[in-house]
């Protein structure tokens, strides 16, 4: 513990780069967010940057670049358990059957009973 | 079958030890300051005593009030909107404010560093804090129910839960707060047990409560940061518009249950895993046997923290989930059986060729093991699909999930209550009474519980306040039984209490225990222990007195 706690962190230089990297890479993301790109495209570039960011973060504000071993399984394993739960998230909204009565905008209008059912502007169904 | 308790022969350390330490950590230092600033995990874990009990009779209240409205078939004595209030008051004060920091907090913080031969916990500032955050976010919680309350249940399910009227938002950001308390208890812990072990006490050394609050200090690390982030999603949702669980704005509402359930579910794990731990320690000490197969039990700890994780799906078998994932939750959800089976399996074996002493702590030991058995085995019908189909959302899951949680969970609690209590404030409770106390909450319990599973099975939907006629004689039966149960609990709590008055003075080691923690004086001196304890054996080696028995 106290070798960790004494370990020597790189000069203010690293620490400078990689937040103008950030500020870059959230540039980046704004930038893209106005292009509109087609389909799913925007969310997954922007996905991808913020991976790329968050990597940054951990790596060198967090120190794991420096630290090994258990601090390194711990971030391991926290991976693996956010990809357990997108993972099986995402294999249930691929797996679903097809709606019966899949909804129409007169549908899509309905309020769900009850006190304090406002009514709210919805979006068109998509077609 | 049991020596009398006078013929337990004390452990060898008590020899001229003081029967009551005058000096120790609750009178070392004076006054309400010195507790509300303290750093040592002993006071630490008294406060969360004091806060966690009044946390459990105040959901017990919200239980009775709930057991008497359901009486009669029609209106008893609230409305339906505030009969939807006080469930969800029950719910969420018995699950954030009592069953998820109870015995972590208070067996975990007084007895892990007993019990590691440490002096404190890694982190004793980290530890206070987590003590305020469960206030701030009990006082915020409380804020939402002194006005008006929440009525969409302890689940806070979308799209009900963003568009009820009631007071749903503070006691999302109590649940958020509290949280944030339970990841501090568990990273402290963690670390605590990685860097703080007393020479002799390596891994495979650890007493086995050492082991179920390491699992646990795992989930509560792992889990929790989930259920801030979606607490956190309905709020972004609900401020900025985002479409996230609202299906008109193209979001999922199914979405919302998988994440409320991937914290959720490993928190039923956080409420019984150190529950099982301290079943562990008390069943070796009142067998008087070495506890068997120690790594089987050390590793299924760890094993169901990990299962745990995927099973979340099986709370959503009818809400839309594919038929694919419920599938694989339906089998991943029966491999926490197997672990659980190798728990039961061991208690067993401790048992068998024992020398039993029947006191009050053993009493909640059995009524446990029989909670366990019987929750674990519903669990398992609940987890096949086709069968949940039937019974989900009836009075069936009520009472599963409660002999789990509420069975297992409180005897746990009690029975480790029962069995510290000597050495946490020095004074024998009344054997007698404490007997009494158990018997009527084993019994009150089953009266309470059993006939809700026969109302599930007859179609009785749950978070209903009225019901037909022909369900009347089995709700009548289970308000009487929460009634013997009520009893149980007040007479528990006045026999403890008593005894701090009018307790014997217990001794450093009363139950003749060889758990690690018994190796310092009652109560503990301010530091834990006037000399460092050695640790030349495994805890609970009671190979001496059972010559040729075996145990490991």
């Amino acid at each position: 513990m106290s070798a960790e706690t004494e370990h020597k962190h790189a000069g203010p230089g690293r620490y400078l780069a990689v937040w103008i990297a950030l500020l870059l890479f959230t540039a980046l993301t704004v930038a893209l967010g106005r292009m509109h790109l087609a389909g799913s495209w925007g969310l997954l570039v922007a996905l991808a940057i913020a991976v790329v960011k968050s990597t940054l973060v951990v790596l060198f504000f967090m120190h794991l670049w420096d630290h090994g071993g258990a601090n390194r399984l711990v971030l391991a394993t926290t991976l693996v358990f956010v990809a357990l739960l997108i993972g099986l998230v995402l294999l249930d909204s691929a797996t679903r059957f097809p709606l019966a009565n899949p909804p129409t905008e007169a549908t899509m209008r309905l309020m769900p009973p009850g006190p304090g059912a406002a009514p709210r502007a919805v979006p068109a169904a998509e077609p | 079958m049991s020596p009398s308790p006078a013929s337990i022969p004390p452990a060898p350390a008590d020899a001229g030890a003081p029967l009551y330490l005058e000096r120790n950590y609750l009178n070392a230092r004076r006054g309400p300051w010195s507790w509300l600033t303290t750093l040592d995990h002993k006071r630490i874990g008294v406060m969360y005593l004091v806060l966690t009990s009044a946390a459990l009779f105040l959901g017990g209240l919200f239980a009775m009030l709930l057991r008497i409205e359901l009486l009669t078939p029609g209106p008893t004595i609230m409305s339906a909107l505030s009969y939807n209030r006080t469930f969800t008051l029950h719910g969420v004060v018995m699950i954030f404010l009592f069953m998820i920091p109870a015995i972590p907090g208070i067996f975990g913080n007084f007895f892990l560093p007993l019990m590691i031969g440490a002096r404190d916990v890694a982190f004793p500032r980290l530890n206070l804090l987590s003590v305020y955050l469960y206030l701030a976010g009990a006082a915020i919680a409380l804020y939402g129910m002194v006005h008006g309350g929440a009525d969409t249940g302890w689940t806070f399910y979308t799209p009900y839960s963003t568009t009820t009227v009631t007071m749903v938002w503070p006691i999302l950001l109590g649940a958020f707060v509290l949280g944030m308390g339970s990841i501090v208890t568990g990273l402290n812990f963690i670390v605590t047990i990685h860097t703080l072990r007393a020479p002799g006490i390596g891994f495979m050394r650890m007493p086995l409560f050492v082991w179920a609050l390491y699992a646990t200090s795992i989930i509560q690390v792992l889990a929790t940061p989930v259920l801030g982030i979606t607490l956190l999603l309905v709020a972004v949702e609900n401020v900025f518009g985002f479409g996230i669980f609202d299906p008109a704005r193209g979001g999922d509402p199914v979405l919302f249950q998988h994440m409320f359930w991937f914290y959720s579910h490993p928190a039923v794990y956080i409420m019984i895993l150190p529950a099982m731990g301290a079943i562990t320690e008390v069943l070796s000490a009142f067998a008087r046997k070495n506890t068997f197969g120690y790594k089987a039990v050390a590793f299924s700890s760890l094993g169901i923290a990990f299962v745990g994780f995927f099973t979340w799906g099986h709370h959503l078998f009818t809400s839309g989930q594919s038929t694919v994932d419920a599938g694989i939750f339906g089998v991943l959800s029966m491999f926490v059986g197997i672990f659980t089976a190798i728990k039961i399996f061991n208690w067993t074996a401790t048992l068998y060729r024992g020398s039993i002493a029947v006191r009050t702590p053993f009493i909640y030991v059995i009524a446990f093991l029989f909670f366990l058995l019987f929750g674990g085995m519903t669990g398992i019908a609940l987890a096949t699909v086709a069968l949940d189909v039937h019974w989900q959302d009836t009075y069936f899951v009520v009472a599963h999930f409660h002999f789990i949680m509420v069975g297992g969970t409180i005897a746990g609690f009690l029975a480790a209550l029962t069995y510290w209590w000597p050495k946490m404030f020095g004074k024998r409770y009344s054997e007698r009474w404490g007997i009494v106390g158990a018997t009527l909450i084993f019994l009150g319990f089953n009266f309470t519980f059993i006939p809700q599973f026969l109302l599930g099975n007859e179609g009785m939907p749950r978070r209903y306040y009225s019901y037909p006629e022909r369900f009347w004689p089995l709700n009548v039966a289970s308000t009487a039984g929460a009634s013997v149960l009520a009893l149980g609990f007040l007479v528990v709590l006045a026999s403890l209490l008593l005894s701090l008055k009018y307790g014997k003075p217990a001794g450093p080691n009363p139950w003749g225990s060889r758990g690690y923690e018994w190796k310092t004086l009652s109560p503990p001196p301010e530091g834990n222990f006037l000399t460092q304890p050695t640790y030349p054996r495994m805890p609970h080696d009671y190979d001496d007195l059972n010559p040729g028995r075996g145990g490991h």
